[in-house]
This record gives C-alpha cells, structure tokens and sequence, in this order.
C-alpha cells in the first residue's frame, strides 16, 4: 500500500454530491406524489392484469390459470376481429374527410388578413368543448329516422330519409359524423399552429414561379407542415381506436353490432365479468395501437 | 401581378373561402344552438317541427319536468366533488414534479422520466381493465377515491410542464439560493409566478378533461349515489321514461335536450370567459405525443 503526500487528482464527482443534503433530497420529494401514484395506479394494474390475462378470473372466486387460452380465444373470435373491422371502417370514414376539411380551415385561417378570425375559430373550437356524452345524447335526437331535424332537413330538399341509427350501413357514418363534428376544430388548431411556423416567402416564391393555389398548397404547404400533419394523424388513430361513448350513447354497439368499435368491445368484458379475456384484449389492444403509431411514424421517416 | 408584397402579407380572400369557413361554422355550431332552441320548446313541436322556432310559444316545461325526473343536481354535485379533489391533486403534483425534471438533477431521473414518456403512448382505456380489478381488490368501486385518485396526476401534465418550466432561467434560482430561499420556497416564490400562464393553460384543460370524463366514471362508479353528471347524462332516455311512467317520446326527448343544455353551459361558459388559455391548453396538448 502506498501512501503519498501529494493531493489526489480531482475525481469527477457523482452527480449532486458536495451539495447541501436539502438540495439533493428534494427533487425526491418533489416527484414522490406524482410516484406514489404512478406505482399504484398506473404500474401495478398493468402487472396485475398482465398475469391475469393469463387466467380465467371472473372477478370473483379463485382464478385458473389458462395459459395462452384467452389469446387464442380472441384471436380466433369472429366478434373479435369485428370489433377491430368496425374500429378500421370508422378510421376511413373519418381520417381523410377530417384532414382535408381542418387543412383547408386551417390554410384560410392563417391568413391575417381574414376577417372574423376570432368568430371562426371560435365557432370550430365550441364542439371540441362540449361534453361528449352530452352531443351523443343531441346526436340521438337529431338523427332520428321519424322525428329528427337532419331528415326533416333532407325532406325539405325533396330526398328521402335515412335510417341513421337503425340500420347497419348508416350507423357508422353517423357516428363518424359525430366524431368529425367534436374534434375537427381541435386539428384545425394544431394543424394551424404547424402552419404558423411556415416562412411565408416560400410562397411567394413559388407564386413568381406561376404555381397555382392548390398546387402551392399540395408541394409547399403539406410538406412543410408533414410533422404536424403526421401527429394529429397519430393522435386521431388513437382516438378512434379507443372509441367508446359515442357508440355507448348512440347506438349501444348495434345495429347487428355494426359499431361495436374496439373499445366498446373491451367495455362489454367488464358488463359481462369475463374479466381475464377483458385484459387479454387490453393487451392485444395496446400491441395494435403501439404498431399502428410507430408503422404510422416509420411512413413519415421514409418520406423524409 | 402579385398582390403579395412583403413577408407576412398575402391576398385577401376570396369569397368562396369565406363561404367555406361559414359552411363550416355553421355545421360546428348548428347541432348546440338547435339542441339549447330546442330544449325552450314545447315537447310536442320538438319531433313534428324540428326545424321551426317560434320563440312566442318558448317555455320551460322541459327544464321543470327533466329536474323533476332526472338527478341532475346530483350529478352536478359528485362531478363538482371530483372537479375540487382531482383538479387540485393534478394542479399541485403535475407541476411539482416537473419542475424537479426541470431543475434538478438525480439519479434515478432519466428512468423516471423514461416511463412518463411512455405511459404517454398508451391508450388510456386499456387502463380501464387493470385499474377496475384494482378498486375492487380495494373495495373503492363506487366511491370518491376512485374516482380522483386514478389518473390524478397524468403522464402529460408533467410532460407539458417541464417544457414550461424548463424555460424559467437557471439564474433565478441561483439567486433565490443566495436569498436563503428553500427548495420548495423556490419552486413556490419563484417559479410558479413565472409560469402563472402555463398552469392556467393546465388548469382549464384539466377542468374541461374532468369534467367531460366519462369512460372512467361510467365503469367505476356508475351507481345512481355516485353517478357524475356524464353518467347521469349517458342514460337520459331510460331514467326518464323509468321515472315518469308512460311518457312519450316527445317527453322524453324535450327533458334530455334540457338536460344536455343544462350540462353544456358550464364549460361554454368557461370556454367564452377563457378563451386564450383554452387555446394555449389545446396547443400545448398538441404536444403530446
């Protein structure tokens, strides 16, 4: 062992050492609530149902395990497949119709020189912030095949009425409308603060180059805006995928459980105690939703 | 010839844009302005004249019989409860804990930090199974607890704030350390009057997300004591036509478009008087993600 009297070449020192103990101990405090929380509420359910996926717990009595059983179970359930069918018809009808309309507000928007700005977007916000169950609930009234305002409207044009709510080719178009309705002018927002980060010279000069408007719009505008547009698609994916008051409210799953959406299918687990199935499709539906967004962002890296 | 002159400026638009943007307006606004007219008429003329408004023969017969048969107030009163508990749990942890994500730096950090990322991407209603299984272990299915405690502090209110706060200058709280200020007294005297907008943004979100909550409540606590204002809402028709025996249709539909407007003026209400921080807060959850 040796000894020297020289002093020792300063060590880098761990992170937070030399600092008073008040200062090193109190980020731990800081963040312990939001922990405590975290772990209760958040980490330990998700290991809990984890293992119960793997059993056929019916919320009461002594669970068995089933091995793989519910897996296959679902995987393998035609009402299954078709919760995810409705859930991806859904997604059609909404995505595209939706973008095209909130990119279109959100281009003429970004123009200060519009007048009544502040009335418009107002007017598109209001739907975001009504509470759902409360329009589901309007929606049902409105669409009704004998007494509603939209077919008394479609009779005063001279068209016939429609059976929004009771047949099974037009309840998911309506529920797609409900859906376009309440968060249109929430995209409208963000797609518009994407577009507020665009230099506007860009345009002019593609203008000097003759380009036309949709022409300017479709090779600058898109492009440039490509993350923002890409985040409310991911966002809305995720959205309709957990879809469940609207359906819940509107047409309870039906008709012919033709909006049985996948999150109104995990719903009806609980109503039915099958609960180790219920958190067996809970997974299948975090793996679906994860694969959706990170497919969905890989197309955005590609394009790049 | 362009009328594009400088950075900034751009053509006025053109008429068909403004026919669109009122098209569109309208459609947004139409189903809330028909449903709140609606609700003043007599039943009857509600399903015959759905589109015909004579504001001579408005009255409240829809309001006086949707209060007679359906709890509302008690609705409002539980949503009320979990508005103060949860609200006040997200506004004081969510910023707390960021602002330690912030500003500090400690072992143990970055995994934290990690899993709040990505507990961002996960569906919430998949929590619905797990969380259910829980409370029942617990025995708080239809009780206060679970509905404020779940959820009370979101991965995305952390997210946000630590972006907000992040942008408070390290050398305040130097000098606040030279002052002799505590940890906490920093985070209380100094950062919180810096972001005052940010957690005004959070707070508005937070309200209108509580208050609209319905997956969660209508799973944990749909009992008719514990029942929220959405659950009350989400069953309108059957606690109508289950409490006035025969009624018809037109009954029930006037009383559950009085109930939807009685349940949409808080948040319209809040919505026009906050507007700013309402559109900050959408922003910033644009961020998400």
């Amino acid at each position: 062992m040796t000894t020297t009297s020289l002093p020792r070449p300063a060590r880098p020192r761990r992170r937070g050492a030399g600092l008073p103990i008040t200062r090193r101990l109190a980020p731990y405090v800081f963040v312990a609530p939001f922990v405590a929380l975290f772990l209760a509420f958040g980490i330990y359910p998700m290991l809990f149902t984890l293992r119960l996926s793997f059993t056929n717990w019916h919320g009461a009595g002594s669970a068995e395990w089933v091995g793989w059983d519910n897996y296959t179970y679902l995987l393998t359930s035609p009402a299954f497949w078709n919760s995810l069918a409705n859930s991806a018809v859904l997604w059609l009808l909404i995505i595209p119709v939706q973008l095209v309309i909130a990119l279109a507000a959100a281009i003429l928007l970004d123009n200060a020189k519009l007048r009544m700005r502040g009335f418009y977007r107002t007017a598109f916000i209001v739907p975001f912030v009504t509470p759902l169950v409360a329009v589901a609930q309007i929606w049902v009234v409105l669409f009704d095949q004998n007494y509603g305002a939209v077919n008394a409207v479609l009779g005063a044009l001279g068209l016939p009425d429609i059976a929004w709510l009771t047949s099974s080719e037009w309840a998911k178009p309506t529920l797609a409308l409900l859906f376009i309705w309440k968060t249109t002018g929430f995209i409208v927002v963000i797609l518009l603060s994407g577009l507020q980060s665009i230099d506007s010279t860009v345009y002019e000069a593609a203008e000097l180059d003759g380009a036309g408007r949709l022409r300017r719009i479709w090779s600058i505008t898109v492009p440039l805006i490509r993350r923002t547009l890409m985040f409310a698609i991911v966002l809305q994916t995720l959205a309709v995928f957990q879809m469940f008051a609207e359906p819940f409210v509107v047409t309870q799953g039906g008709p012919y459980s033709s909006t049985t959406t996948a999150g109104l299918y995990l719903y009806n687990h609980i109503t039915r105690g099958d609960l180790g199935t219920g958190a067996a499709n809970s997974f299948l539906l975090v793996i679906l939703v994860m694969a959706l967004s990170l497919g969905m962002v890989r197309l955005l890296r590609a394009k790049d | 010839m362009t009328l594009t002159t400088r950075a900034g400026e751009r053509r006025r638009p053109h008429i068909g844009s403004h026919a669109f943007l009122i098209v569109l307006a309208v459609a947004f606004l139409a189903p809330v302005v028909w449903a709140v007219l609606s609700a003043f008429k007599p039943a009857n003329d509600i399903i015959r004249h759905p589109l015909a408004f004579d504001p001579s023969t408005f009255g409240l017969d829809n309001f006086i019989g949707m209060f007679e048969d359906v709890p509302i107030w008690h609705g409002f009163l539980n949503t009320a409860i979990v508005l103060v508990l949860k609200g006040s749990i997200t506004l004081f942890c969510a910023p707390l804990a960021a602002y330690a994500f912030a500003k500090y730096d400690f072992p143990g950090k970055n995994l934290l930090f990690g899993t709040v990322l990505l507990t961002l991407m996960l569906p919430t209603i998949v929590l619905i199974i797990p969380l259910l299984l829980e409370m029942k272990e617990l025995g708080w299915v239809n009780t206060y607890q679970a509905l404020v405690l779940p959820g009370a502090v979101d991965a995305f209110a952390i997210f946000w704030m630590r972006q907000v706060i992040a942008a408070v200058p390290d050398e305040l709280l130097d000098a606040g350390r030279v002052d002799g200020c505590g940890e906490f007294g920093l985070y209380w005297r100094i950062v919180v009057p810096i972001i005052r907008p940010g957690l005004a943004g959070l707070a508005v979100l937070t309200v209108m997300n509580i208050y609209n909550d319905f997956v969660w409540p209508v799973v944990v606590a749909s009992s008719e004591r514990m029942a929220t204002l959405q659950v009350v809402l989400s069953t309108l028709a059957s606690t109508i036509s289950g409490n006035k025996i025969g009624a018809d249709y037109a009954t029930v539909t006037g009383e559950l478009l009085a109930a939807s407007t009685v349940a949409l003026i808080p948040l319209l209400v809040i919505f026009f008087l906050l507007q700013k921080h309402f559109i900050n807060g959408i922003l910033a959850g644009s961020v998400k993600g």
